[in-house]
Parts: structure tokens; sequence; C-alpha cells
């Protein structure tokens, strides 16, 4: 009889360390994730301002008005652009510098610190930067296409609707394909050598080992990168903030920079909210089915 | 053979260098800038900085709220990550250990946090931040950020102390020792290297953030250096130099945290990445 009840004692003293150990993180986690985010559920079904006590409901108006603007549109359609060429660029970038500093015989570990710098600064600090090299008047880049005589080639990087995403694209490629090519290093330095020893001896050339065995290897590293760089890209905000504003006109607007622009500079959160939303929506969207369909074509060893 | 392999060598490390160049330059041009004047940059871009032009650091550091802005982040960092540190292993380690059909309802409610992204809920938060009084104050930011670690925090501790054995905390309770202090003497120094991550990607998350920040600390004493930075932009929109200054100011103690703490990052990344 003694043994089980001192069994019961400790599994109570267990009990009581278990809820105190996890309630300060579960409060604070509630209190300042789930509440804020339940409570938006409602705020979304509200035309509320953000200052005024008056919270009016107003059923899926804010629904409709998303479904019928042009303005909405333009961001939805930039954010989707973007997350596509973003993901694109930055997994093809982030593996050709993981392949150069996986191969590269002199100088591997200050290239690897090298091109991993730029993912540690702030995004504000790094569109300020980009926005001066590509400034129109005073660039660097225009400078530099004076120099070698392509001249002609000069534009206002920022200020041109046609170049303004793209700069804020290529900009953001530079800042944190770093950041892929360290996980799709550790996905090169475990594939064993001996399999591109074997190809090589049966005489495959290096495009075919990398098409063969390298390429279908990092399949894992893949999957985690196109999933991390999809989300990322969806959540772009700080270079848009200092690059353009979302300028010229509405034109560089994304989901999340139109979120704050109509929320905070125009002082609709309600509709605010409700965009935010489809932005929550479409972040789970994408994750669940980039992790169901690339699982699928990993290759295991 | 021999020779084409050496060939093949110089080759790949003229494109590596090449790459790292364009890679490199933009910071480069940053830290170059912040020494020259505003007429030098303008003139002339990409030329070096003729002398070393201070005037600018000066400035910002004499005339302008900007040292109180590098304090800001500083305190805000620091306070963050201590009581991260404080807290989410110490949750991490009941939800591992005390494995009840409770607890791992709480790790499956924490995790779902990582898929909500923070502008999502953004707006009712800073309505709840004002509420509670918390708006303009550098407690506001500690909360959010802490809260907003909880999800990543116990998915790395609880993978990380599945690969630590209980004999020793076991044999720890029979010679006594309180859960409390089984945890902070015994658990938590073996968990150093997992918390090393934890500090290295949240700080420099919280020392670069932006959006947060200027939404809910925006005026007065309370600014970060990024929301400062960002505000200097539009107000010394010619003034590169001092703006230049301002950033260089950021760069340099990531440049040292990172150049002395270098195999916590990449080790960060690639576990944090392969296990999420």
């Amino acid at each position: 009889m003694a043994m089980p009840l001192a069994n019961k004692k400790k599994k109570k003293k267990w009990q009581t360390y278990a809820v105190l150990f996890i309630l300060p993180s579960f409060l604070l986690y509630t209190l300042f994730v789930i509440v804020p985010t339940v409570s938006s559920m409602y705020l979304s079904l509200t035309s509320w301002d953000g200052v005024s006590s008056d919270i009016r409901f107003i059923g899926l108006s804010n629904f409709v008005e998303i479904w019928n603007s042009e303005r909405v549109h333009n961001a939805l359609k930039n954010t989707l652009l973007m997350a596509v060429v973003l993901v694109l660029l930055e997994n093809i970038v982030a593996m050709a510098l993981a392949i150069f500093v996986d191969q590269v015989r002199w100088f591997r570990n200050l290239f690897r610190s090298v091109f991993y710098f730029p993912v540690l600064l702030s995004g504000i600090v790094m569109g300020f930067v980009w926005t001066i090299i590509l400034n129109y008047n005073f660039g660097v880049l225009n400078q530099l296409l004076d120099v070698v005589g392509l001249g002609e080639l000069k534009a206002d990087w920022l200020g041109n609707p046609d170049f303004a995403l793209l700069s804020i694209i290529l900009s953001t490629v530079w800042k944190s394909a770093g950041y892929y090519m360290i996980i799709y290093l550790a996905g090169l330095q475990s594939i064993p050598q001996d399999l591109s020893e074997a190809a090589s001896i049966d005489g495959a050339n290096r495009w075919q080992q990398f098409r063969h065995i390298t390429f279908p290897l990092l399949a894992g590293a893949m999957t985690v990168c196109i999933v991390l760089s999809m989300i990322s890209a969806l959540k772009i905000f700080d270079q848009i903030a200092v690059m353009t504003d979302g300028g010229p006109g509405f034109e560089t607007e994304t989901l999340t920079y139109i979120i704050y622009k109509v929320g905070f500079g125009e002082l609709r959160q309600g509709f605010g909210t409700a965009l935010a939303q489809v932005l929550f929506v479409l972040i789970m969207i994408v994750t669940v089915i980039q992790v169901k369909f690339l699982r699928k074509r990993e290759v295991q060893l | 053979m021999q020779k084409r392999r050496k060939l093949n060598d110089i080759l790949l490390f003229a494109g590596t260098l090449l790459l790292a160049i364009v890679f490199f330059f933009p910071i480069l041009f940053n830290i170059m800038s912040a020494f020259k004047s505003n007429a030098e940059i303008m003139k002339d871009a990409i030329a070096f900085p003729k002398g070393l032009y201070l005037d600018s650091f000066k400035y910002l550091l004499m005339e302008t709220e900007y040292p109180r802005a590098i304090l800001n982040s500083l305190i805000l960092t620091a306070i963050s990550i201590l009581f991260m540190i404080l807290l989410i292993p110490m949750a991490g380690y009941a939800i591992e250990r005390h494995n009840k059909r409770w607890t791992r309802a709480v790790f499956i409610f924490f995790l779902a946090g990582m898929m909500i992204p923070f502008q999502a809920y953004m707006i009712p938060l800073f309505k709840e931040l004002k509420m509670l009084g918390l708006y303009g104050n550098l407690a506001g930011p500690v909360m959010i950020y802490i809260s907003g670690s909880v999800g990543f925090g116990s998915l790395l501790y609880t993978s990380f102390l599945k690969g630590i054995p209980r004999e020793i905390e076991e044999s720890a309770e029979i010679d006594g020792c309180s859960k409390y202090g089984i945890f902070w003497r015994i658990v938590f120094p073996l968990l150093g290297p997992c918390t090393a991550t934890l500090v290295v990607l949240n700080g420099l998350g919280i020392w670069n953030d932006f959006l947060m920040p200027m939404l809910v600390l925006p005026s007065g004493q309370t600014k970060t250096m990024i929301v400062e930075i960002f505000y200097y932009v539009g107000e010394f929109s010619s003034r590169w130099d001092m703006i230049f200054a301002g950033t260089t100011m950021s760069i340099i103690p990531i440049l040292i945290v990172f150049l002395s703490l270098q195999k916590y990052f990449v080790k960060g990344i690639a576990s944090g990445a392969i296990k999420g």
C-alpha cells in the first residue's frame, strides 16, 4: 500500500512542477499571440478606425471590398509574383553559392561568411543602402553603367514602375540567399563522396553528376528552403518601407504592406485586419501544400 | 589531367571571388560612405574616402537622440533574451519530460503559433497594448518577443532534450534535489548549444526588428536604432552621410558578434531549419 501512495505523491509533485514550468510561457503566449489572433477574426468584421471606441459590426463588407478593390488586387498580384520569383531566384542563387563554396579550394570559410553576412543585417539598413546604389542621379549603378559605356541603359530603378518591383526583388535575393546557402551546404556535406566518385568512374561528367546525384539528394534541403523562402517572401516588409513606400502610386504594395498602410496610415483597422486574415489563410495554404507535395519527391538514402 | 584539375580549381576560385565581391560591395559601400562627406558621396559614389571624415558620427552622437536609440535597442534585446532564457527552456523541459496528454496538447498549441504571421495579429495586438497601458513602454515589446518565440523555442528545446538521458536527473532526484534545482543545476547547463542558438537567432531578430517597434515605440524616448534610422531616411533625405554613419553603427556590433560566435549562427540555422 505504501508504494503506490509514494508514487502518487511523486506524480502529484511532478504535476505541480510541470504546471509551474509551463505557465509563464503559456500565459504570455496566450495573451500576446492567441488573444490578438482570435480578436482579429472579430475585428475583421467591423469598420473600426483604430482610435474611437465605436466598433461597429458590418458583417462581411470588408471582404466584399477586398474582392472588388483594384488596389488590393494589385497588392495581391505583387505578393504572389514576388513570392514565385523570389523563391525561384533565391533557391537558384543559394544552391549555386553552396556548390561554389563546397567546391572551392581556398578561403572556403571566408567566402561562406561573405555570402552569409547580408542575412544578418536589417532590411531597413540594407534597403537604404540599395536605395542609394540605385539612385538615379548619384547612384552607383547608373554611374557604373556610364563608366562602361552603357549609359543608355540607365534608369530610375525605384521611381519607374517597370523596374521598382524588380529592384526590390533583386536586393532581397542578395540579402537572403546566404541563409538558404547554409542549408544547402549542410545538405551537400551530407552526401557521401563515394557516390560522385563511382559516377565519375562510370564516365559521368560534372553536369550529369549534379543532375542525377547531387540534385535529387538535395531534395530534403530544398523542401525546407522553398517553404521558408516562400513564407518570408509573403511577409516581406522592411525593404518596401524604405525603398519605395509602396510607390510609385500603389505600384509596389504587397499584402503585408497594404495591411500596414490601411491600418496605420489610413486608420481603417477593421479593413486592415480583414486583409490580415487573407494573408494568414494564404500562408497556411502555401505551407500545407508545399510540405505535402515536396515531401513526395525527396529521395531517402 | 593534373593540369586540367588545377585550371578548374583556379577558374572556380575566380568565379567565387567575383561573386564574393558582388555580395560584399553594398556593405563595403555603406562603411566607406560613412567616412565621406555628403558632397563626396554625391560627386563620386564609388570612390574611396579621401580621408577619415568623422563629422557625421560626431553629429549623430552629440546632437541627435541616436545614442539613446542605441541604448534602447541594447536594453530591449538584452532583456527580451534574458527572459526568453528564463522561461522557454523550463516550458520545453516540462513538456518533454512530463509527457502527458495535457502537455502534448500544450505543445501543439505552442507550435500553432509558428504558423501565424505577425501581420495577421498586429492590429489587435496594438489595441491590446494600449489597453494594458504598455504602448510606448519597452515592457510591451519584451513580452511580445517572448511570446513570439515560444513556438520555435519549445520545439528547439524539446527536440534537443530527447537526446539527453534521464538517468542523471533520476539520480539527482533520489538524492533529494527538487525539480527546480534539477532543472537549473543539471539540465540547463546541458542545454548550452540550444540556448546559444536561441540567443543568436532571436537576438539578431530583435536587434534588426522594425515593424513592431515602430508601431508600439514610435516616438520620444523609446525609439529603437532601426526605427530611428528609418525616420532619418525621411528626415535627412539629402544628408546621406548622416544616415550612412547611422547604419554603419548598427552594422558594427553585428559584425563583431558574428565573427566571435560564427559557429552558433551556422549551426543554429542548419539545426533549426532541418528540424522545423
